[in-house]
């Protein structure tokens, strides 16, 4: 009893410095958000010709600082992504959701980024029914949203992505594929780890901060489920996850 | 001429906003604190579209929220919240509370800003 008192007391010590932990990154994020707005829009204004007509040498820096600035945010928004993923110690809101739905929903909100690259996203589904799983919505659409921009990211102009959809005994199954710049061999085995990023991905200038994939697989284990990737047609990617039917 | 409010309290972002919103022909009324904010609300009018920030510092920016939502004249005025939070449940209260939008400052550009506005008050 006296042992079982004192875990529950270190336990709720270690809930508080989490909580503490949590809302210094929340707090400092949005300072650092504040700072990184200002220079956005500040270089925005520069690029827009607002102060004045700028020399060749002096518009290349100007969209270098702005490349440069907005792989910032991206990083810190992922930092606030994987804040909210790690802070998680159990899955709290858990509901029951169709997969499609959150597909559906995840594609409009990325409509605009594959119509300007002219990317034709085909989502198909094995089954004629798909089941409903059970699963913390929210953080389900953060994975879905960092597999479908991904495949949008890395993708080529006027590429095809497939996501398909299927029941496979207990489990969903869903894969991401894209024709896209693909990954070395050799960096395979880093995928998931935290700030890993591709050496051609960062030769192309693709912004990415490298937490995506790791917050990714931290949500699907916590939902009990498995994620890997395959090579597809030997160009690009294919992401395949599942979740548990319960 | 349409009119924005925009209550925010960083006076170097505020002044970029009103620099913005002022060249694409719109009426900008300011507020750096919570307490103007609930003056003008109350006071002026004409006001289009309200842009808010929720981290001000005498105030909740939901408090504002709130008010704007109790003033007949005012509880139809679109409400953007223009914030650098973006937790859900951030995000989720905002719309319970009437917001039209919530849009992430670091993420949009002033355009972007423009477009989203023009598009709510049309």
């Amino acid at each position: 009893m006296e042992e079982k008192e004192i875990l529950k007391t270190e336990n709720e010590k270690l809930k508080k410095i989490n909580q503490e932990r949590s809302d210094l990154i929340s707090i400092s994020v949005h300072q650092l958000r504040t700072s990184l707005s200002a220079l956005k829009w500040i270089l925005k204004m520069f690029q827009d010709k607002e102060t004045g007509e700028l020399s060749q040498k002096q518009n290349d820096l100007i969209e270098k600082a702005i490349n440069s600035n907005d792989k910032m945010i991206e990083l810190v928004n992922d930092l606030l992504t994987l804040n909210s993923t790690e802070s998680i110690s159990d899955l709290n809101n858990l509901e029951k959701i169709d997969i499609r739905e959150l597909i559906n929903q995840v594609l409009s909100e990325f409509s605009s980024e594959a119509k300007e690259k002219n990317i034709e996203i085909i989502v198909s589904k094995e089954n004629n029914d798909t089941p409903l799983i059970t699963c913390d919505k929210k953080m389900i659409i953060i994975v879905l949203q960092n597999l479908i921009e991904n495949a949008i990211k890395y993708s080529n102009e006027n590429d095809k992505i497939l996501i398909i959809i299927n029941k496979k005994n207990n489990e969903l199954e869903v894969s991401i594929s894209d024709n896209g710049i693909g990954i070395k061999d050799s960096e395979q085995d880093k995928i998931f780890s935290k700030f890993f990023r591709a050496s051609n991905a960062k030769d192309k200038n693709i912004i990415g901060s490298g937490l995506g994939l790791f917050s990714t697989k931290i949500i699907i284990e916590k939902h009990k489920g498995k994620i890997w990737f395959e090579k597809n047609n030997d160009k690009g990617m294919k992401f395949i996850f599942t979740l548990p039917i319960l | 001429m349409k009119k924005v409010l925009i209550v925010e309290d960083d006076s170097f972002l505020q002044g970029l906003e009103v620099e913005k919103l002022k060249k694409v022909g719109y009426e900008v009324s300011t507020a750096s604190t919570g307490e103007i904010a609930m003056q003008k609300i109350q006071d002026e009018t004409g006001i289009n579209v309200i842009l808010l920030d929720l981290v001000l510092p005498d105030f909740d920016g939901f408090d504002i929220l709130r008010k704007v939502k109790t003033i007949n004249t005012l509880k139809n005025v679109p409400v953007i919240v223009f914030s650098n939070l973006s937790e859900e449940k951030t995000i989720d209260k905002s719309k319970e509370l009437g917001a039209s939008d919530f849009m992430v400052k670091s993420n949009f550009t002033l355009d972007e800003l423009v477009t989203r506005i023009k598009e709510i008050v049309k």
